[in-house]
């Protein structure tokens, strides 16, 4: 190995590895990155998409959103109910709503970006769960489920389906029977998908994946569990609408 | 002999301040990476006050707790430290115009900061960098079998700065000089 990398010269080195640097970061932060999802029966390439945050799906009665649906400010959030830093990134979230949820400035939009390559089968299962939390007990319903449910599992696909979502459907009031049912239908599958290509649309290369949306429409991305404070000030930036 | 060295190159504090800067310029890169389109938008949105376009890049700062794992914390903040300790001793190197650089040295030294580079921003579910270079061969799936999700090329770029500043090390220690045998 040594007398290998002996053996290449000096500039080929740097060149090779700025090449590489260089082509990672464009990549990565390409408006027309390519982002490759699988879904739950085959590894599926997505085509090609323009990552933009104008592609995002226009919020409507249709989406799962906490606190005022009026609010200047609003953050969408794509999510994927196995990742570690999503669970991370709720808590967050309702720090958020606790501050600025309770005067109507902030809402909260909750979108499905279940990552199979990193969580396979459990977080599109989990998904689709929220959906059904969401039919039969309604918005409230699907948000205490949610918060339940990162609050109960330990994250990066060791949550044991079977077992925990039926407790927690239990434990928030709704028929289990019913749940199961739901479970089982696959009725939820397109919408959980039409989230993913959104999400991919939109530009995200991973999760938690938000955008803040100002009262004029401007966007702003924010990709990752962020803390707080950044949280906070993108929040005051979109309030005062520039 | 490795400490020998490194007390010859940061006698002077020029070389420490250089290090530091350095380390820092990488921690902050590899922080900000999967927001840089953010940080782009604010800074360059005349509506903005500067108090406010600084303290957002210096919030971000913090998301190394929050949008990192214990281990890929612990590997971008080694990797920043010995890229800086990396680039400090190359550019002594340069200064004093030794033309016989064992060359291997600097090599792995970049090899070390690309492996380093490919493997952190494996922040956000998804390695972030990493997933853009295997989803360009289709080989995005291939995350799913890598025990540490990525993070081993962050392990790969601690041990090969590691290499890369000892073997400079050697030769700062070592000079490329004709030995009198007597």
């Amino acid at each position: 190995m040594k007398k290998f990398i002996k053996n290449i010269p000096l500039p080929l080195s740097v060149i090779i590895a700025g090449v590489l640097i260089a082509g990672a970061v464009y990549l990565g932060t390409s408006k027309n990155a390519s982002t490759t999802a699988v879904n739950n029966q085959q590894p599926q390439q997505v085509p090609q998409q323009t990552g933009n945050l104008d592609q995002m799906a226009a919020i409507s009665a249709g989406d799962h959103i906490r606190g005022n649906p009026n609010a200047p400010v609003k953050i969408v959030e794509y999510s994927d109910f196995e990742c570690p830093f999503c669970k991370r990134f709720h808590d967050t979230m309702k720090q958020v709503m606790d501050e600025y949820g309770k005067d109507g400035k902030v809402a909260w939009v909750y979108r499905h970006f279940p990552l199979d390559q990193l969580h396979p089968v459990k977080a599109r299962k989990e998904a689709v769960a929220v959906e059904c939390a969401n039919e039969l007990g309604g918005n409230e319903a699907f948000w205490k489920f949610a918060d339940r449910f990162f609050e109960l599992t330990p994250s990066n696909n060791q949550t044991d389906v079977d077992t925990v979502l039926p407790q927690i459907a239990r434990e928030i009031g709704l028929d289990v029977n019913e749940f199961n049912t739901c479970l089982a239908s696959g009725k939820y599958d397109a919408h959980i998908e039409a989230d993913v290509q959104n999400a991919t649309a939109t530009g995200s290369n991973g999760t938690p994946w938000s955008i803040v949306v100002d009262k004029n429409g401007k966007k702003y991305p924010l990709s990752g569990a962020q803390p707080y404070a950044s949280v906070k000030q993108l929040i005051d930036l979109a309030l005062q609408g520039k | 002999m490795l400490f020998q060295a490194l007390q010859k190159v940061f006698r002077k504090p020029i070389y420490i301040l250089l290090a530091l800067v350095t380390s820092f310029a990488v921690f902050a890169f590899a922080v900000w990476l999967p927001n840089i389109s953010l940080i782009v938008k604010v800074m360059g949105h005349p509506g903005i006050s500067l108090t406010q376009k600084l303290d957002l890049p210096i919030s971000l700062l913090g998301s190394i707790v929050t949008n990192f794992t214990l281990l890929s914390a612990l590997y971008t903040i080694t990797i920043a430290i010995l890229f800086g300790i990396n680039v400090a001793i190359f550019v002594y190197f340069l200064r004093r115009r030794i033309t016989d650089v064992e060359q291997s040295g600097i090599a792995t030294g970049f090899f070390g900061i690309t492996s380093g580079v490919i493997g952190m921003g494996c922040a956000a579910c998804g390695s972030f960098l990493l997933t853009s270079l295997l989803s360009l061969v289709g080989a995005s799936g291939i995350l799913a079998f890598l025990p540490l999700g990525g993070g081993e090329f962050g392990i790969l770029g601690v041990i090969l700065l590691s290499v890369s500043i000892y073997l400079t090390a050697k030769k700062i220690q070592n000079p490329a000089v004709c030995k009198i045998t007597i």
